[in-house]
């Protein structure tokens, strides 16, 4: 296939958080509002005068001063980001969103606070407290936290119109871009498909990472570009997998993967699709805060929900799309230190494999995986292996038919 | 005249059980498998020279205190005799998992530790014998239920270097503790599939997850609750720290990562090797203290998909009390869960009777800290602190038999203080401290060690510095909120939950209320809520003039740090930092490393 021909302007998005489109945002007088955690709406962040950016460390090289901080067995993610916090990579920020859904990512917005990472007069963090299950009461609750600690906040030090209809303008422009994103995704699904997974998360992790009323043009191109692309007689894949777990931005993995012989078809981990480019679909009959709310916390894979129905969820998802996707096998991923994928990583790979008879790679993982040799060669090894039995699986019914 | 009251309900072991016999059969077979493995493989020749061996290290020891004793003038041969011995690192010997012999504190002391050695022995045997197949035959089926057989060494261990009134305030808590324990092990074997399987103690049986503390159940009267994995896990590892390692290889093996608390790791480990009791009406799991507590019940309802779970879920950020309503929701749910699973009615009147009771028990808590803050700390110890983690708190007001105990060691605390006795002998009153973090289980007496070693006096731990505030007895609304909070704020939670100012600006707080000038900061390796401040609590400290001594040490696996790698933090700072020498230097190196 050809390049896409916005590829690498993409990619350049992200080389930095505090990249062109926020610049351009930022200088239009808008609030750069951070995050890096999915509880948080990223809707609502989205509001007026105002953008979300998840953030990312990609050119942080050593994590020292943040390892002295937050010690050496702690996600490397949140090291990484408090490291290029320090260092003054989040200075454009205005304010900083995070619930205290885990004690990494809440000491990380800590850190922000005490270090005082940022020169701005009035950046702020504000912490939300987040539900373990899904009742009537939890979900009023958060609605109220988001109310108290992120709109009226917004309000009242930026002048942010929270209104119901500003809200739902906000989602407006969310849907389109998960509009453009789902029919990428879903083209995923084709046996030859006309994107990679790789070209496929670049550009979704900048949906997440930029300015979505600047972003949208180059989507739209691209979404157009894609539909008409020519793929090449034959897919340039050995296997097809989902990937599953905590945050995933590093650029380099994914490459590492599909290098591998794998084509990434469906991504449900932390910055992936599943959960977060699915439109919002509102009624006028209720509040759009609380459809929100509701059509979040529902929906979250995140394996902090510690009730009996939304773990089955969790692997119902994995399940689900693995066949929706054409899957060959799985990997569940986690970040290294991380308590919650640490756990869901081994009971879930090994229900997915035993009572879902799916094929499952397991691994922990650093931040960055850069040159990653182990890692690799576990990926290659899947890969093979997979495809060895789909060999075995293609003889065995050729020799049945005979 | 006033009905005495009977606690435990003695119904509960009057239950008929029935064992399964087959299964028992069964059981045995395959111990004896393992007996048959270990004698054919044993290497003969090697137990003999290791007897030989012990013979001459006893020789050699006996021997060698003769000989210290004799050269003793007439002075120092009456203060031993009468006070008690002095080398106390001569009790461990290398390799030896009991202490060489049991301490000499002078010849009162000695009679009166001798004395509840006895009483826990008698507490034990009446207790066990409440239904005495089961809790025997525990031993047969559980690996953990070997440990419990450790527990005189425990009480050894916590008590080593006590006398006078330390000694015997320390025994009282620790009577209590193991009371606690034991009527609640003979309870769980009872209802057990696997060993008593008493069907109508079962349905009646409700499990609570790893820390929750037991004040909810108090307001059934017909239910009982136990703290399911406290005496499979978290208890044992206390008293042995070689207990849980075999739960942590299995789930290491099962693909968990080495870097998660040890706490629920072993929890899971013990799923993952079918060492949990199969029992109970319903389970009440909990997402406290940690994010590897709130994993840990995915495998436990894996496990035993037949036992009906609620997943009872209190804010992290506690102090805002915006969300108060859905913790009054999660405690109003989960006492409509155990009403259903257990067919029993919640009564207000037993609540309030039991938390009436449980604030009188605060009060002599209280009393103990204000006692500690002034320049004559009277009760120093490891027994302080595990007494209020494991009966205090986890029994909530339930057994009465606690009010007399903590009126015993009040009245014993408040008479030491009033003739200014000094809570440590022997020149060991040298420095006040404060502990930070969570504590390491394997290590349980350090603050002990702490004291007979360095004179360093621990005057509080952070673990027991957890809710004071009196519960509402009377009005249904504010009740539920105050047992929300005492649950958000219970042990662990208090402090690595809701922000860094309950954890870290708290401890500057502390250490000026409490007047102490050392940390013993530990630093539990795996623990990501406080090892996430680790450099700002550095950072604070010097610029307070506060002496911070890290402490590494990983909750339940001693193999990640030992306890003589603990020490040895210890003993650098003090020579080198503080320049000073030890009160006693045969506790400086030992090896300790396979002791209980």
């Amino acid at each position: 296939m050809r390049d896409l021909k916005n590829l690498i302007y993409f990619e350049g998005l992200l080389d930095n958080p505090d990249n062109e489109l926020v610049k351009k945002a930022s200088e239009d007088g808008r609030k750069a509002l951070g995050y890096t955690c999915f509880y948080i709406p990223e809707v609502l962040l989205n509001l007026d005068n105002c953008f979300s950016v998840r953030l990312r460390a990609p050119n942080v090289g050593s994590i020292d001063i943040a390892t002295y901080y937050m010690s050496n067995y702690t996600c490397e993610f949140c090291r990484t980001i408090l490291e290029d916090a320090i260092e003054g990579g989040f200075q454009f920020l205005d304010a900083l969103a995070e619930p205290d859904a885990c004690s990494a990512m809440n000491r990380l917005a800590e850190h922000f606070e005490l270090l005082k990472v940022n020169d701005k007069p009035d950046f702020f963090v504000t912490h939300l407290e987040v539900p373990y299950k899904i009742e009537d009461y939890t979900l009023d609750m958060y609605e109220t936290q988001v109310q108290i600690h992120l709109l009226d906040e917004l309000q009242k030090r930026f002048g942010t119109d929270i209104s119901d209809a500003s809200i739902r303008k906000a989602v407006d422009e969310h849907n389109e871009v998960c509009r453009i994103m789902t029919e990428l995704s879903d083209m995923r699904k084709l046996p030859n498909p006309p994107i990679t997974g790789y070209e496929y998360f670049v550009i979704n992790l900048c949906t997440y990472c930029c300015p979505k009323d600047l972003l949208l043009p180059k989507l739209r191109e691209t979404l157009e570009e894609v539909r008409n692309r020519k793929t090449d007689p034959k897919p340039w894949y050995r296997a097809r997998v989902e990937v599953v777990g905590s945050e995933i931005d590093d650029l380099d993995l994914i490459k590492m993967l599909e290098d591998a012989g794998a084509f990434v078809v469906a991504d449900r981990f932390c910055f992936g699709t599943f959960p977060g480019r699915q439109e919002i679909e509102l009624t006028d009959d209720k509040p759009a805060l609380a459809q929100i709310i509701e059509k979040y916390l529902v929906e979250s894979e995140c394996a902090r929900w510690m009730s009996q129905e939304k773990i089955q969820q969790r692997h119902d998802t994995v399940d689900q799309l693995a066949k929706d996707f054409n899957a060959d096998g799985i990997i569940y991923e986690q970040m290294k230190y991380c308590d919650f994928w640490a756990f869901e990583r081994t009971m879930a790979s090994f229900v997915l494999h035993e009572e879902y008879g799916w094929p499952v790679l397991s691994i922990d993982r650093s931040y960055r995986v850069r040159g990653s040799g182990q890692l690799r060669t576990r990926f290659q090894a899947f890969v093979e292996a997979l495809e060895i039995k789909k060999i075995r699986a293609a003889a065995e019914e050729g020799g049945a038919s005979a | 005249m006033s009905k005495k009251i009977k606690y435990p309900n003695p119904k509960w072991f009057k239950m008929k059980d029935n064992i399964n016999w087959q299964l028992q059969k069964e059981n045995v077979k395959e111990i004896y498998g393992i007996a048959k493995d270990i004698l054919t493989d044993y290497d003969w020749g090697q137990t003999w020279k290791n007897r030989v061996a012990d013979y001459e290290a006893f020789r050699d020891r006996a021997v060698d205190e003769a000989k210290y004793f004799a050269a003793l003038d007439w002075a120092g041969k009456k203060d031993i005799i009468l006070n008690g011995e002095e080398r106390l690192g001569k009790l461990y010997r290398n390799g030896q998992m009991a202490f060489t012999r049991r301490e000499w504190r002078g010849i009162k002391d000695t009679a009166y530790d001798f004395w509840e050695w006895a009483r826990m022995w008698g507490m034990f045997l009446t207790t066990f014998g409440k239904d005495l197949v089961p809790a025997l035959n525990g031993v047969l089926v559980y690996r953990w239920m070997v440990s419990y057989f450790c527990a005189h060494s425990f009480m050894d261990k916590l008590t080593m270097g006590l006398h006078g009134s330390q000694l015997r305030m320390h025994h009282e808590l620790i009577y209590s503790i193991f009371r606690y324990v034991a009527e609640n092990l003979v309870i769980l074997l009872k209802a057990d599939e696997k060993d008593g399987n008493c069907k109508e103690l079962s349905d009646k049986l409700v499990l609570f997850d790893e820390m929750t503390m037991g004040q909810i159940i108090t307001g059934f009267p017909d239910a009982v609750g136990v703290p399911y994995q406290l005496l499979p896990v978290f208890l044992v590892s206390e008293m042995d720290q070689l207990a849980c390692e075999p739960y942590i290889d299995a789930i290491e093996e099962f693909g968990l990562p080495a870097d998660t608390c040890p706490v629920p790791t072993s929890e899971c480990g013990a799923v993952v090797l079918d060492a949990l009791p199969h029992c109970g009406a319903c389970f009440i799991s909990s997402s406290m203290p940690c994010d590897g507590s709130v994993m840990a019940s995915e495998f436990t309802s894996y496990r035993y998909k037949d036992l009906p779970t609620y997943h009872l879920s209190f804010p992290v950020r506690y102090d805002d009390e915006s969300s108060m309503n859905m913790a009054v929701q999660e405690v109003r749910g989960a006492i409509k869960f155990i009403e259903e699973c257990t067919n029993t009615k919640w009564s207000w009147d037993a609540y309030y009777t039991c938390m009436n009771r449980f604030n009188q028990e605060t009060d002599y808590e209280l009393q103990k800290w204000e006692v500690n803050q002034t320049d004559t700390p009277a009760l120093i110890g490891p027994a302080y602190e595990l007494f209020r983690k494991w009966h205090y708190e986890m029994d909530g007001g339930a057994d009465p038999r606690v009010i007399p105990s903590m009126e015993k060691v009040n009245n014993i605390m408040m008479k030491a203080y009033e003739n200014k006795e000094p809570a440590w002998t022997r020149g060991k009153m040298k420095h006040r401290a404060i502990v930070w973090s969570c504590p390491p289980h394997y290590f349980s007496n350090f603050s002990n060690w702490l004291a007979n070693c360095w004179g360093v006096d621990v005057v509080v731990e952070m673990e027991s510095l957890n809710f004071t505030k009196h519960l509402n007895t009377t009005d249904e609304q504010l009740a539920l909120e105050d047992m929300s909070r005492l649950y958000e704020r219970m042990v662990m939670r208090r402090h690595t939950n809701g922000g860094y100012d309950h954890v870290l600006t708290e401890l500057w707080r502390q250490c000026e209320i409490w007047n102490v000038q050392i940390v013993i900061m530990y630093q539990h390796v795996a623990c990501k809520n406080m090892s996430t401040l680790q450099g700002m609590f550095d950072d604070q400290a010097r610029e307070r003039g506060i002496k911070l001594i890290w402490v590494e040490h990983d909750l339940m696996d001693p193999r990640t740090v030992s306890r003589k790698d603990m020490r040895s933090k210890v003993n650098e700072f003090m020579y080198t930092v503080m320049g000073e020498e030890p009160c006693d230097p045969t506790l400086i190196d030992y090896n300790d490393d396979t002791t209980w």
